[in-house]
């Protein structure tokens, strides 16, 4: 459908595009036509009857005209029914009327009978004061009921943690069976009996076997589902309600936090805004309880000998700045290093490696705490394009073809799966998912393909499709920069037949040719990577290997990207484009080009070091070697992140000097020597960068914690106690130097980041050029052991989230999963505990059995409290594998 | 000969048997037509004859057929709608008890016309011995050649299965017939896209019922004008009408169309039973508005009786006689749409509860003046609202009732019992009958 048909409107004539249904029509012509089964995300259904109007179309005689009437206007034949709004589409003429009397008829009709066995309970339900049906029933209804008869009743239920059900509200509009089997794909909710003992619940009425998102609470237009942890808690206008950017991945869902006093109370998706309008997922919906935590740091600590001892901010300032200044003074700048800040604003990225360069003078800079390997600071960037225009959530959920890879998005990015979800179901999109274990969107339910990849195949994959995908032609359109390559990818990719990627990948040469393939032929397509790839021992091969596929199969072309990284927080490409790396400045300026430093350099009135720094693995060994003596790690708890936790330790505990920013006094601050309490994400004002490279601004939504400070005034502070004349007065003063300098965000301005900003690009791309990597040969891991898969997990991501109290309890203790035959094979049961051990140590945990793992590996998702695999050893060359064995079986020979 | 044309021969006995229905010309309308002539011819034939769709809505069956798209690369499917399932309607029933193979035949000449290689029979639950009496058949048919690969021995290959429903009303829509089909819960769908478009699996799909698909095996067989010759110019040819209630002969009747429903109940049936007299029929199934005795020379074609204020409908002639409290009959079918609503829409849910609670209240005795306008204005806001027709089909028959018999209603509020029986308030029918007079 094209072009746009003339509609009326209670009189108001507007043109809207073909195929628009009225109800969305009426919105445009700023007409109110309620709905509640209706919903922007889900198809037509009809069913509440609320949206009904009158429709009519002009009259035609025999040759097609229109009959007019006396009055020289065209006459209308009004259907002789009322139409639901939400399933008729707008025809060219369509006289749509709302307030006529049968439309008013009508409507109060089905008012009426929404109520008809509606408990009227509003003064005890939590949706009170911001339900539909209560606005309505104001809007719409009878001041007195006609309904005196015996009502319908249920017996409440809760359906599990985080649901609880009130079936005597509910109004059987089904948008929360429809969402969760349609865009959560999980199927947890169905309706039982029928007519007027409809009946919501699970299908078994136990607890909901499901991702616990509350997508089904929130999308109630009445309060029959509502939220346990907020039950009871407040009236929602009581609360201050503020929409900032979601904490927990780099999807950069808008959340609205509802705010009473110096305590977060809820967090909501918002209606028609964000990229996620009313989607979150469990931990943006449930986990903004660690804001609230009694353990928070009120105030900087100090520790000169053993213990910490509190200390003013002025007092933690001028003794970090004193001791920086020393130690840079004394054994050069390039003592000190600065990690982390992923989980920081752009603008105190920005600030963190503004006092890096531009005050200390080291480019020792790196957030990618968790990289194995020494990836350069655009690696990432160019694998997804260089900065070309890109791709979006909604061309995700339009596209023909996607291919994920390596990664399991429901705990990485649960956006990105809900619009795969949605897309698949409802749009057409095919999945190919390359991942070890048989994930979530695998399954057969998706319809897509599983690439069951071996662990340690990973590179003889992506050789495989690419050269599957080479083996049909050579790609069209490649910009000649990006063509010149082609004949040393060929060559490079000789040796790399389809049977010998299949062979050493595990999966069969017919898939990938087939995956292949379709991933040349769609029109609309995507290539999804995310940390699986980058935290990968064989990142840099892995990054390349990802941009050849991607301009040999189109997803990659000259005029925008398909390729999408998916960080592991949420600011983790803004962390990458404020260059917190350590061979670029922000904007992915190199810092060894003096002519593209310049302007950074007249800004910050320095000459800048011109060496590249070390990356964070790097400077994880120098530390530990004492060749870095200074240590200023920003919002990332470094002993759980770091690649090897035994070497993370002797580096604290050898380094001069650590500075920590965190809201906790967590494992790795234990080790400071200046703790700064740093404000959480909702008390502060900054912008965020999602995976989609989308600029959003979050809202302050409460002050911060007493004694806390943003990092940006840390950093300020700080710096301007090395001397350093930082003038700016807030982050919006920030962001315009960011503008200002960073290529990419010239012409971004503050004001215009709410609620959705742009996607950045950039004119000139960064790099770009077919290169084969120079380790074609996937190297073998260590010959026996198991393979220690890991990644991440919905419920929990990252120590913060073992500050809630609901996260860890939904996401039951942390478990090692093994392929049903290793389990017989070692012996070990269901809930016993295994022991694993890895080069460096050995951890405990129990086992559980789960066919999605395949055999010959342990699957240990990470993020879970106790559970540190970094304990066991840092992963080298194409992963780490680990001996398992039962753990009673252990003591008894060793006693 | 119990009838013109699909009752001339229902009686023979084993006509459920090929070998029987084979000797009265059974099968010959399909060995001529299937593989010989083009689909588009049959659907003409179809449309020349006038048949209309004998399951409840009259619409023209050659036209359905028509709406199948040609160029469709999905498969297409036919639907046999054998649910049956509108109260007073037993007509489906006893055709496909007795006479199998003329569904089957009519399955293979519509499979035939819109190019279907496979078709369903979904039968209400409770006809689970009639699936075997069609499973059987199914069985001899294939045996005979005239299903499976090669129907009639030519290249046209054709499967006909059957289905049983799980007990819903609803399932005789035929929307909801499809879902029911597909495994969903039996609920009706948003059209368009109609199911000629988008039906079974979201493929093509005619839905027929019993009585339209045995039709066309005489049509095809005899040619448009000698079906002509029964029934009236817009509704041609006969109709069974399944006659319940105290008539002195209920059962299936068929007989041309537009016969005045006074000669269906004097002459077919043999009138009242001693002493009883008509005080209103429901013509078409519980679904449609009752007409008052005053109205019974009205014919029973479809026209007729939506110039009379109600349906033809399924065929379902209910005779209410003058000793039936009419506030107690709309009471058990008001409380039929309530039990059967599906539950999909708003007006159809709640109203039908409603009404079957302020009908419960009539009958206790406790009704109030303002009761009948409420009925009314409850009825009038689930008509035309309702996502499909059986919100309409709830409603239609207490507004009728109302219409016609007010003073019935009113009395129940005034007097606090029943006009017709007399009966104490509070007191079920069953109770009355034990109470002494």
């Amino acid at each position: 459908m094209s072009g746009s048909v003339r509609v009326t409107i209670n009189g108001r004539t507007l043109a809207v595009p073909a195929g628009t249904l009225v109800t969305d029509a009426a919105r445009m012509a700023e007409v109110h036509v309620p709905i509640f089964c209706s919903h922007q995300k889900l198809p037509p259904l009809g069913a509440c009857r609320i949206c009904v109007v009158e429709i009519g179309m002009p009259k035609r005689d025999r040759e097609g005209k229109p009959v007019l009437g006396a009055d020289g206007a065209p006459e209308i034949a009004w259907m002789p029914k009322p139409q639901t709004g939400c399933t008729t589409t707008v025809a060219e003429g369509m006289v749509v009327a709302t307030e006529s009397p049968g439309a008013v008829k009508a409507r109060k009709g089905v008012m009426e009978f929404l109520l008809v066995n509606h408990p009227l309970d509003c003064p005890v339900c939590d949706e009170g004061g911001e339900c539909q049906l209560q606005d309505l029933a104001f809007a719409f209804g009878a001041d007195f009921s006609r309904m005196d008869e015996a009502k319908r009743t249920f017996v409440s239920e809760d359906l599990g943690p985080v649901v609880k059900k009130e079936a005597n509200r509910c109004i059987v509009c089904m948008r929360c069976v429809r969402y969760c089997d349609e865009i959560m794909g999980d199927d947890a909710l169905t309706a039982h009996q029928r007519g007027v003992r409809t009946e919501i619940s699970s299908f078994d009425r136990r607890p909901l076997d499901c991702e616990q998102c509350g997508n089904c609470i929130e999308v109630c237009p009445v309060g029959a589902l509502t939220a346990l942890p907020y039950r009871f808690q407040a009236r929602p206008w009581d609360l201050r309600q503020h929409v900032t950017i979601c904490p927990w991945c780099s999807n950069g869902c808008s959340v609205r936090l509802g705010v009473r006093g110096a305590e977060i109370l809820r967090a909501r998706g918002t209606e028609y805004r964000g990229v996620n309008q009313e989607y979150l997922c469990v931990r943006g919906r449930f986990g903004y309880e660690f804001v609230n935590r009694e353990e928070r740091l009120s105030r900087p600590l100090l520790r000169a000998g053993g213990a910490h001892t509190p200390a003013s901010f002025d007092e933690a300032v001028a003794f970090a700045a004193a001791r920086l200044e020393s130690i840079a003074a004394t054994h050069g700048p390039e003592a000190v290093a600065f990690l982390g800040g992923e989980k920081l604003y752009l603008e105190e990225q920005y600030l963190f490696q503004k006092l890096a360069r531009g005050v200390i003078g080291t480019n020792h800079v790196d957030a990618r705490t968790r990289f194995v390997s020494p990836v350069p600071g655009a690696a990432l960037l160019e694998a997804t394009g260089g900065g070309r225009p890109a791709l979006s959530f909604s061309d995700l959920e339009r596209a023909e073809e996607v291919l994920v890879l390596l990664e399991d998005l429901q705990g990485e990015a649960p956006l990105a799966q809900a619009a795969l979800i949605r897309g698949q179901h409802q749009l057409g999109v095919h999945l190919t998912v390359a991942h070890a274990r048989r994930v979530k969107l695998a399954r057969p339910k998706f319809r897509g393909e599983w690439l069951g990849v071996k662990p340690g195949g990973e590179l003889a994959l992506l050789h495989g499709l690419t050269r599957a995908a080479l083996d049909a032609g050579d790609p069209p359109d490649l910009p000649r920069e990006i063509a010149a390559g082609l004949p040393g990818l060929k060559g490079a990719l000789a040796a790399w037949t389809v049977e010998r990627a299949a062979e050493e990948s595990g999966v069969p040469a017919e898939a990938l040719r087939a995956a292949a393939t379709r991933l040349r032929a769609a029109g609309r397509k995507a290539v999804l990577f995310g940390r699986g790839v980058a935290e990968h021992p064989k990142a840099v091969a892995l990054l390349l290997a990802i941009g050849n596929l991607g301009w040999v199969s189109g997803a990659l072309r000259s005029d925008g990207s398909r390729v999408m990284y998916l960080g592991p927080h949420h600011n983790s490409q803004g962390a990458l484009d404020m260059g917190l790396v350590p061979d670029r400045l922000p904007g992915y300026v190199p810092v060894a080009d003096p002519d593209a430093r310049r302007p950074f350099e007249q800004q910050w009135g320095k000459s800048l070091n011109r060496v590249a720094g070390m990356t964070a693995p790097e400077i994880l060994a120098a530390a530990a070697e004492g060749r870095v003596r200074a240590l200023w790690i920003a919002g990332d708890h470094w002993l759980r992140s770091a690649p090897d936790r035994a070497l993370a330790e002797r580096a604290l505990e050898r380094a001069e000097l650590v500075i920590v920013n965190d809201l906790f006094l967590t494992d790795t601050a234990r080790h400071a020597h200046v703790v700064f309490a740093a404000a959480a994400f909702a008390e502060k004002e900054g912008t965020t960068v999602n995976c989609e490279r989308r600029i959003q601004r979050a809202a302050r939504a409460l002050a911060p914690r007493r004694g806390a400070r943003s990092d940006a005034e840390i950093f300020t502070a700080v710096a301007r106690a090395l001397g350093a004349s930082w003038s700016h007065r807030g982050p919006e003063d920030v962001y315009r130097e960011i503008a200002r300098l960073a290529p990419g965000f010239a012409g971004t301005s503050w004001a215009t980041l709410l609620p959705l900003g742009p996607q950045w690009s950039r004119e000139a791309p960064v790099g770009g050029a077919l290169a084969p990597a120079e380790d074609l040969r996937p190297a073998a891991g260590p010959a026996d052991g198991l393979w220690l898969l890991s990644g991440g997990t919905l419920f929990l991501q990252g120590s913060l989230s073992h500050r809630t109290e609901l996260l860890p309890r939904l996401a039951k203790p942390g478990r090692a999963f093994l392929n049903p035959g290793e389990a017989r094979r070692l012996g070990v049961g269901e809930g016993e505990a295994l022991e694993l051990a890895g080069p460096t140590g050995a951890l405990e945990l129990p086992a559980s059995i789960d066919d999605a793992v395949p055999p010959g590996s342990v699957f240990v998702p990470y993020a879970f409290p106790g559970v540190e695999l970094n304990r066991l050893g840092s992963p080298a060359g194409a992963g780490l594998r680990v001996r398992a064995r039962k753990a009673a079986e252990a003591e008894r020979v060793e006693r | 000969m119990r009838g013109p044309l699909l009752f001339s021969d229902i009686d023979t006995p084993g006509l459920a048997s090929i070998e029987t229905y084979r000797k009265g010309g059974g099968y010959e309308a399909a060995s001529a037509m299937v593989g010989v002539k083009p689909p588009g011819e049959c659907i003409d034939v179809v449309k020349a004859s006038g048949l209309r769709g004998r399951g409840g809505a009259g619409f023209p069956t050659g036209l359905k057929w028509g709406f199948v798209p040609k160029d469709s690369p999905k498969p297409r499917y036919l639907v046999c709608n054998a649910d049956e399932s509108e109260p007073g309607t037993f007509k489906d029933r006893e055709l496909m008890e007795k006479n199998p193979h003329l569904l089957l035949e009519g399955m293979i000449l519509a499979a035939w016309a819109i190019q279907a290689h496979v078709g369903y029979i979904y039968l209400r639950g409770e006809f689970e011995y009639i699936q075997q009496i069609l499973d059987r058949a199914i069985a001899e048919a294939r045996a005979a050649g005239f299903l499976g690969p090669a129907v009639a021995g030519r290249g046209f290959a054709l499967e006909i299965h059957t289905h049983l429903g799980a007990g819903a009303y609803i399932c005789g829509e035929e929307t909801a017939l499809l879902s029911s089909l597909e495994g969903y819960r039996g609920q009706p769908r948003l059209k368009p896209p109609f199911p000629a478009v988008e039906g079974l699996y979201a493929c093509p799909t005619v839905v027929n019922n019993v009585e339209t698909l045995m039709n066309v095996p005489p049509i095809l067989k005899n040619g448009a004008p000698w079906f002509r010759q029964w029934g009236t110019e817009k509704s041609p040819g006969t109709k069974i009408l399944s006659v319940s209630g105290p008539v002195r002969k209920p059962g299936n009747y068929e007989v041309p169309m537009g016969l005045p429903l006074s000669t269906l109940i004097e002459e077919h049936c043999g009138g009242l039973l001693g002493g009883m007299a008509i005080k209103a029929v429901i013509p078409g199934g519980s679904s449609v508005p009752l007409l008052p005795a005053s109205k019974l020379s009205t014919g029973l074609d479809f026209e007729s009786m939506v110039a009379a204020g109600t349906l033809l409908g399924s065929g379902g002639v209910i005779v209410i006689d003058d000793q039936t409290c009419i506030v107690d009959a709309l009471w058990n079918i008001t409380r039929f749409y309530e039990h059967e609503s599906c539950g999909k829409c708003t007006p159809c849910r709640e109203g039908t509860y409603w009404m079957s609670e302020v009908f419960e209240r009539l009958e206790r005795g406790e009704g109030r003046e303002s009761d009948i306008d409420l009925l009314s204005d409850v009825s009038d806001n689930i008509l035309g609202k309702s996502f499909c027709a059986l919100g309409d089909a709830a409603a239609m028959p207490v507004l009728g009732a109302i219409q016609h018999f007010r003073d019935e209603f009113e009395f129940h509020v005034r007097e606090r019992r029943c006009l017709v029986n007399r009966r104490a308030p509070g007191l079920t029918e069953r109770q009355a009958e034990a109470v002494p007079a």
